[in-house]
């Protein structure tokens, strides 16, 4: 007989079936074991009471054996819950591997589709990695910024040296404050060939407010600002690797610049050319003249200043500020009213063409979810195929989380697999990315590293939830039983086919925002190249010439070198024309000149701020720079003779509009008239994209003290076959002169659109990856869609439809595809194109045309894609599809 | 009144392990085959018995499995798992050296000059 209290209550046990119950186990343990020790006493002949009582002290401490193997049990539970779950786990993985094996057309178009836009994805990362995200390598760079003044509305980035000096020394707020000026190209002898090296002015602050160590010795100190100072040079790393062979003894050499001695004091590193890549420099003290130290109109240097921590920006700012009202008060008509604005020094070097990195990361982020969208589709097809095995499998207890988790893993094995192809796909896009020739600080150091890596494998986890849940959940909402009944035979179809058309319109409305992006971006290209920039830019070629002051001072000297280098190559055969200017256009623009008319005050419309260029006499020629009025310059308007003018197309019509200006006379405001003597067409000196600006030619022979040119040379033949001629004729005046910054026009004006072109061909590359896997996603939706109508259809043939009716009916279902895509799509790319606007020329975000083509396209491609679908259609057997059903 | 011995760290894992090698057991079994066996001479506090049965379950070497036993009530049975049945070799080899040195100690004739 056994007491109640012993016994196990009965719903425990049944509890059991459910699930385990530690804590009951441990107690039904212990109740056996002393109910035993009881039953064998009481058999022994003694009394239950006495039993009790003696069992108990048999066992021990029952209170504390009973709580260590409540927490002992509870251990091993923990345990196994634990082992449970990478056990399932790892029955999953190896499950889905087999699964994935078994239908390797299936796992293959997945893979290469993630593949592609996991890869693409990553490239677009580390590139937006090493230029946006990876902090500046200055000590402070989050406390420099560049100050510009303001005028009204504009921004005046170059700020007048007094200005900067008043600055420095009156603004409390700033730690450091310094200039820098480009001082052009030098060349630099003594040193192996003569080097032609871009020089820049820089004063002790500017070191100081970007302090970044030097590699080598120092920066300047601020005694090296004045005027009259020691010459001393800081060199750049990469000058100091290839002159002198980074040596460590550099320090205190002197080199010879223009014919100058400068003691070399320090190496700078890199950083300090940002946003330019790595290359020769050197930096000079800016030497500052008493007159430089009162020149507040001349818009000359970039200012660069460290805010103090304990003040912060806006309060310098606004110290600053307070400095340059007073200035602007002192020099009027300086251009500026005396507000200092302040941009963050990742701003200034990172530029603004940071918006091809955001316009691309969209871009990729579109193409990858084109492909999830794929493989979602591809997912909801094989789950169609695969509704036995998972009805069989949740008939045999799988509960629905185990088989969500199991689709689930699947997937991500998937794009696992996905990303380890896109990391071999980034690492080419990576490579291709950072070696393009286009303007992006940093841009060559993007690397795969593991960042990217770690990015990589997130966004493979993030795209197979974004792909896999909605199919896993559908899978194991599955009614079971209806299924097992049909035998696996699909009867829902219906709601599958829904979802599958969802994603694939879904698919199109992203590839029309793509295609729209990249159609706009063509037109816009069309429209540029459909600009004449007003002169010849093929077989041209241009260099630079700087002629020592040291052994130039002379200005007859100097003009008759010169002269003798531009016969000499002229002489050259197989050179068609060569002509000298201070500035090439497309290079830059020249120096302002503020043109006035006579009778005009300088402030009335008869004054206007000219692009002045000097060019030497056959300049037009040599361009192919038509004339439209009298004449161009002739070696008749040299030094001595009477001063003449050539105006551009653009600032005659300003300074005399309806009237002739052959004959008028011209100054900048002093009592120096020239006389216009003809008017050149105009040009586009910034590149197609700008405005052409109002030019005033000057005869290169009238402007005396130029020590250096930009040579133009037209070749009858291909023209940098010409260059080691061309060289030998410059030598032959100077044996010590280097060419510089040879190159062709072409090539120029290659380097000036290659950002442009870098984006279009991305962003075409990226519209047509989208329109492929689109294409795909349709074909299968329409594939499917045959194959669920395989009845009707062959109902329909049997009743003597003909095979075209039936072509069509599949065709229509594309064309439906396509036509809710663009419906859908127009609307969110009229939207989007809104952010492209920076990138277009000549036509608007809202261009009919594009929109019109790229509709048009996708609607193709839909048609295409139901072609083969279709074919199958017309050759179904009626009898066959009757009898299978 | 037997005289007994207490026992020595471990030697109680070495006792189960070796009771189970005869097959599976409850624990009240186990205490009772225990008491049999050494007639008495080992006083193993019965409540100690069941703190080594499920440290020694959690490190594997036995296995746990509730069934009914010949009187029809639902019993605990535990069993020798592959990984207990190894370590019982490796419990037995050590007990033999032990008994091996113990012995040699024991019968040693003094230590030689």
């Amino acid at each position: 007989m056994l007491p109640d209290e012993d016994r196990v209550p009965t719903w425990r046990r049944y509890l059991r079936l459910v699930r385990d119950n530690p804590s009951g186990d441990v107690d039904d343990e212990l109740a056996f074991h002393l109910q035993s020790t009881v039953d064998e006493l009481v058999a022994g002949g003694m009394s239950l009471g006495d039993a009790r009582a003696a069992a108990r002290a048999k066992f021990g401490d029952l209170e504390q054996i009973s709580r260590t193997l409540h927490t002992l049990s509870h251990q091993r539970e923990r345990h196994m819950t634990r082992a449970d779950l990478i056990d399932s786990l790892k029955q999953d993985v190896v499950f889905g591997l087999r699964q994935l094996r078994k239908s390797p057309a299936f796992t293959l178009v997945a893979v290469i589709t993630l593949g592609v836009g996991i890869g693409a994805s990553s490239a677009i990362f580390s590139v937006v990695r090493s230029v946006l995200m990876r902090p500046l390598p200055f000590a402070n760079a989050d406390r420099v910024v560049r100050l510009s003044q303001r005028n009204g509305s504009d921004e005046m980035w170059s700020v007048p040296y007094g200005n900067f000096d008043t600055w420095r020394q009156q603004a409390r707020g700033f730690e450091a404050m310094g200039a820098i000026a480009g001082g052009g190209r030098v060349t630099l002898t003594g040193q192996g060939e003569p080097l032609p090296v871009p020089t820049f002015s820089a004063t002790a602050g500017y070191w100081r407010a970007l302090s970044m160590p030097p590699v080598l010795g120092r920066y300047f100190s601020a005694d090296e600002d004045r005027h009259g100072a020691r010459p001393v040079a800081v060199i750049s790393q990469e000058l100091w690797k290839d002159r002198f062979a980074s040596r460590r003894d550099v320090i205190g050499r002197l080199i010879t610049v223009n014919g100058q001695s400068y003691a070399v004091v320090g190496v700078a590193p890199n950083e300090y050319l940002l946003p330019h890549p790595p290359g020769d420099a050197i930096w000079l003290p800016v030497d500052a003249s008493p007159s430089q130290l009162n020149e507040f109109g001349d818009h000359e240097w970039t200012v660069f200043a460290l805010a103090r921590r304990d003040v912060g920006l806006p309060a310098a700012l606004r110290q600053v500020t307070q400095i340059d009202t007073r200035l602007a008060r002192d020099h009027p008509h300086s251009f500026y009213d005396g507000t200092v604005t302040a941009r963050p020094l990742t701003d200034v070097l990172v530029g603004g063409n940071r918006l091809v990195l955001y316009l691309l990361s969209g871009a990729v982020a579109l193409v990858l979810l084109i492909a999830c969208g794929n493989v979602a589709n591809l997912l909801l097809a094989r789950a169609s195929v695969r509704r036995t095995e998972i009805a069989v499998r949740s008939a045999l207890g799988a509960s629905r989380g185990r088989l969500v988790a199991q689709m689930l893993v699947e997937s991500v094995l998937l794009a696992l697999a996905g990303a380890a192809l896109g990391l071999g796909v980034a690492v080419a896009g990576i490579r291709f990315l950072a070696s393009s020739p286009i303007p992006l600080a940093r841009l060559n150091e993007a690397r795969l590293d593991g960042a990217v890596v770690a990015f990589t494998l997130g966004l493979a986890v993030v795209c197979a939830i974004l792909f896999g849940l909605a199919p896993a959940l559908r899978a194991a909402r599955l009614d079971l039983q209806q299924t097992l009944r049909d035998g696996g035979r699909n009867t829902r179809g219906e709601s599958q086919h829904g979802l599958r058309q969802v994603l694939v319109v879904g698919e199109l409305c992203l590839t029309l925002v793509l295609l729209v992006g990249a159609g706009l971006l063509i037109r816009s290209a069309f429209a540029l190249a459909a600009v004449p920039v007003g002169f010849d830019t093929n077989d041209l070629l241009v260099f630079n010439v700087v002629l020592p002051e040291s052994r130039y001072s002379n200005n007859d000297r100097t003009r008759a070198a010169f002269e003798a280098m531009e016969s000499n190559i002229a002489a050259v055969p197989g050179v068609r024309a060569v002509a000298r200017t201070q500035t090439p256009p497309i290079y830059g623009s020249g120096w302002n000149w503020t043109a006035q008319r006579e009778g005009s005050n300088g402030h009335d419309a008869g004054a206007v701020v000219a692009d002045m260029r000097f060019v030497s006499s056959s300049y037009f020629a040599t361009l192919g720079v038509p004339m439209i009025r009298g004449r161009a310059f002739t070696a008749g308007d040299g030094s001595n003779a009477p001063l003449v003018a050539v105006v551009s197309r653009r600032l005659g019509e300003r300074l005399w509009p309806g009237i002739d200006p052959v004959g008028r006379r011209i100054s900048n405001g002093g009592d120096q008239w020239r006389e216009v003597v003809g008017v050149a067409e105009d040009v586009h000196s910034d590149g197609p994209k700008h405005d052409v600006d109002p030019v005033l030619y000057i005869p290169a022979a009238q402007q005396p003290g130029q020590n250096s040119y930009a040579f133009l040379v037209r070749g009858a033949v291909p023209v940098t076959t010409l260059l080691p001629s061309i060289r030998r004729a410059v030598a032959s005046v100077d044996p010590l002169i280097a060419l510089s910054g040879v190159s062709t026009m072409d090539d120029a004006m290659g380097r000036l659109l290659a950002l442009d072109r870098f984006t279009r061909v991305l962003l075409i590359a990226l519209g047509i990856t989208g329109l492929l896997l689109a294409m795909v996603g349709v074909y299968g939706v329409i594939g499917y869609f045959v194959t669920q109508r395989q009845h009707e259809v062959g109902v329909r043939i049997a009743l003597g439809a003909s095979s075209r009716s039936v072509h069509w009916l599949v065709v229509w279902q594309g064309l439906v595809l396509a036509g809710t895509g663009v419906v859908l799509g127009v609307p969110i790319a009229l939207l989007v194109a809104r952010f492209l606007g920076a990138f277009l020329f000549g036509i608007t975000a809202h261009d009919p045309i594009t929109y019109i083509v790229v509709a048009v396209l996708l609607a193709l491609v839909a048609v295409l894609a139901a072609y083969g679908p279709a074919r199958r259609a017309t050759r179904i057997d009626p009898l066959e599809a009757l009898r299978a059903t | 009144m037997a005289r007994t011995i207490d026992l020595l760290q471990g030697t109680l894992d070495l006792i189960v392990l070796k009771a189970l090698s005869w097959g599976p057991m409850h624990g009240f079994g186990l205490a009772r085959w225990i008491q049999h066996t050494t007639e008495d001479a080992l006083q193993v506090e019965e409540g100690s018995l069941y703190p080594a049965l499920y440290r020694m379950e959690n490190r594997g070497w036995i296995k746990a499995q509730w069934a009914l036993t010949e009187n029809g009530r639902r019993a605990k049975y535990y069993k020798l798992t592959p990984a207990g049945k190894r370590q019982l070799a490796v419990e037995l080899e050590a007990w033999a050296r032990m008994s091996r040195a113990m012995g040699q100690i024991v019968n040693a004739r003094g230590a030689t000059a």
